[in-house]
């Protein structure tokens, strides 16, 4: 018998024989340890995104889709890690919007979802096809808001919480982790869902700012990712700017990951292209356009999507020179600090020539 | 002056959303027809609501159309941005009054699924976006309001996957099974709007829109309706040619939600 206690009928309906594949995000121990044995000292941990992936991503990891989907995500990392071959991966993230790339090359094969897709840009048509064809397997299924407190649990140092989420509904039937319960505090009936604390193996956050030892300042929504951070067993911090220690103590507004928590901090400016980077890019919106309505389409236009933009990309700034170079950072700039209210709104338009498979516009911004 | 164009059907929707809101309300907003709903009910009879984001953006001040729900125009100089826990917590504390959410497919107690098509999980026939936060709203919202386009093949008697539960199996089997809140007070569609029968939980019609006859309703459902009390279905009042002004000149200028090409 295993130590873990998983939900039997959410382990057949996602028919998963081995629940040893399932072990590690719920091992609290295992992650406490890890954090026990890092290097507690305040120290330089720069390194390269090649030597930061090439160092704490390992085949088969869990790791974590951070940001929102597309807001202050590192993708950039994430094109690293497909251009360095990594295997076997498991995603985990509320939204769990970038693993679909993933999958294709056998980067990630395993998913724990909350949401697949970018809204209105059109389902996610290449996640439908590697799902039936076989390439990824489902291990859990979760919204929003309750993968989140799985998350904030382990923040808290919790085993982890009683919701009211999830009541009723099939996902507790397709999710293993999830048992309903009766409220151990009431004596009249009142189901609540029990969610245990949740610890990925890696997760990657692109931060506005940063200092050498792993401070970081989060400017915008953190969505989950000061939870990750203290749950994740490795950690890894990008950051558009590295700062002096002496910035963040001054003005500690929006820091939110304490050093201790990181092994590596990368300088990276453009981490979170083509996704939007408060304060300092907004979306290429023409890109995800072009991905979700062309790219995903099928196995062919995915493989050259991927070899134009990810493989045949040696690093960020050659993604940037493709979406238009200083006129892309110019305007991208604009339109995130107008959005922000921190440019002048008055006469600027938003509005854009939106991709569509008939009439690609060819420009980016 | 010529006269005003009579609302397409999308502004119609967005405009009978606007009136769930109450004014001074806080509500809980994704993008598109509901945020459009949201904008528009502010700068007509609700001016002091809050609007709340997934993002976790609250109260952003006015701006342009958010091209995502974690869009900067979301968090626009909001004073605090929540974490995901804690914005979806809101709601279960009770600092949300109204939710809006969307559907792929939906039953007659208004359960709706936006996780797959098919009868088999592992192997669907399309695989959509599963829940993000619509099982959340749904388990922890005072009120909900669910918009979708009404056809058979959405508005089914068995939805493939549950992703949240409205009413459940009907009677107090919501309530029953722990959740928090009303569940769905208001189904709104391009045909009409409905509300839920106190007692069974059944989804009834409560108005039609201009020109849609009970029968047609019934026809684009695969379930079986139940009628409002009143013998006559009540028509559903069309915004007035002020509201719509609002609407297209102030809410939703560049059309984005609510134009629909050749109207």
């Amino acid at each position: 018998m295993g130590k873990f206690s998983y939900n039997q009928e959410a382990l057949k309906n996602l028919n998963i024989q081995d629940t040893k594949i399932l072990d590690r995000l719920v091992d609290s121990e295992s992650a406490r340890q890890a954090h026990l044995k890092k290097d507690h000292s305040q120290r330089d941990k720069r390194v390269s995104l090649k030597e930061a992936i090439a160092e704490y991503v390992k085949d088969g990891d869990i790791c974590t889709d951070a940001g929102f989907a597309y807001v202050r995500t590192s993708h950039q990392s994430y094109f690293e890690i497909m251009r360095q071959g990594k295997k076997d991966l498991q995603f985990i993230g509320s939204p769990n919007t970038n693993h679909t790339y993933m999958i294709n090359n056998g980067h990630c094969k395993y998913s724990h979802n909350s949401y697949v897709g970018a809204e209105m840009r059109g389902t996610d048509r290449n996640y439908s096809r590697q799902l039936k064809e076989g390439r990824v397997t489902i291990l859990s299924e979760w919204s929003h808001g309750s993968m989140a407190q799985g998350f904030k649990a382990a923040q808290l140092g919790l085993p982890g919480v009683f919701s009211k989420q999830l009541l009723g509904s099939d996902i507790v039937r397709h999710n293993p982790y999830v048992k309903v319960m009766q409220n151990p505090a009431r004596d009249d009936h009142d189901p609540c869902v029990f969610i245990p604390a949740l610890f990925p193996d890696v997760t990657i956050i692109h931060a506005q700012a940063a200092d050498r030892c792993g401070n970081a300042r989060i400017y915008g929504p953190i969505v989950n990712d000061a939870a990750l951070a203290a749950a994740a067993r490795k950690v890894i911090i990008t950051a558009e700017e590295i700062v002096p220690e002496s910035e963040l103590r001054y003005n500690n507004k929006g820091v939110v990951i304490p050093f201790m928590y990181v092994d590596a901090v990368v300088e990276l400016p453009f981490g979170a292209v083509p996704g939007n980077m408060p304060g300092h890019y907004y979306w290429s919106r023409q890109w995800w356009e072009k991905f979700l309505r062309l790219g995903t389409k099928n196995e062919d236009t995915m493989r050259d999507f991927l070899n134009e933009w990810v493989y045949g990309c040696k690093d960020q700034f050659e993604f940037v020179e493709k979406l238009g170079g200083a006129k892309w950072i110019a305007s991208s700039k604009r339109l995130t600090r107008t959005a922000e209210y921190d440019n002048e709104d008055e006469g600027y338009d938003f509005s854009y020539t939106p991709f569509t498979p008939e009439k690609d516009p060819g420009i980016y911004y | 002056m010529t006269a005003m164009k009579p609302a397409n059907p999308l502004e119609m929707v967005a405009f009978v959303l606007s009136q769930q809101i109450k004014d001074h309300q806080i509500i809980y907003v994704g993008t598109g027809l509901p945020m459009v709903a949201a904008i528009l009910a502010r700068k007509t009879h609700a001016p002091n609501i809050t609007l709340v984001y997934e993002s976790g953006g609250q109260n952003p001040i006015e701006g342009d159309m958010p091209w995502s729900v974690g869009d900067p125009f979301t968090w626009r100089k909001s004073p605090i941005i929540q974490e995901m826990s804690y914005s979806f917590a809101q709601a279960g504390n009770g600092y949300v009054d109204i939710g809006f959410l969307g559907f792929a497919q939906i039953d007659m107690y208004g359960n709706i699924n936006t996780h797959m098509i098919g009868d088999s999980f592992l192997k669907p026939k399309s695989r959509l976006t599963g829940s993000g936060g619509n099982n959340d709203l749904s388990s922890l919202t005072e009120n909900m309001v669910l918009v979708g386009i009404q056809n058979p093949d959405k508005f089914v008697k068995k939805v493939d996957f549950i992703t949240s539960v409205g009413h459940l199996t009907g009677e107090d089997s919501r309530k029953k099974a722990g959740l928090l809140g009303n569940g769905p007070i208001a189904v709104v569609t391009n045909a009409g709007v409905y509300d839920f029968h106190p007692q069974s939980k059944r989804m009834r019609v409560k108005s039609l829109h201009l020109g849609v006859s009970f029968d047609l309703a019934q026809m684009a459902t695969g379930f079986e309706l139940l009628r409002p009390d009143d013998e006559d279905v009540p028509v559903t009042p069309s915004p007035t040619p002020e509201v719509l002004e609002v609407l297209r000149k102030k809410v939703d200028p560049h059309g984005v939600f609510t134009s629909i090409p050749g109207m």
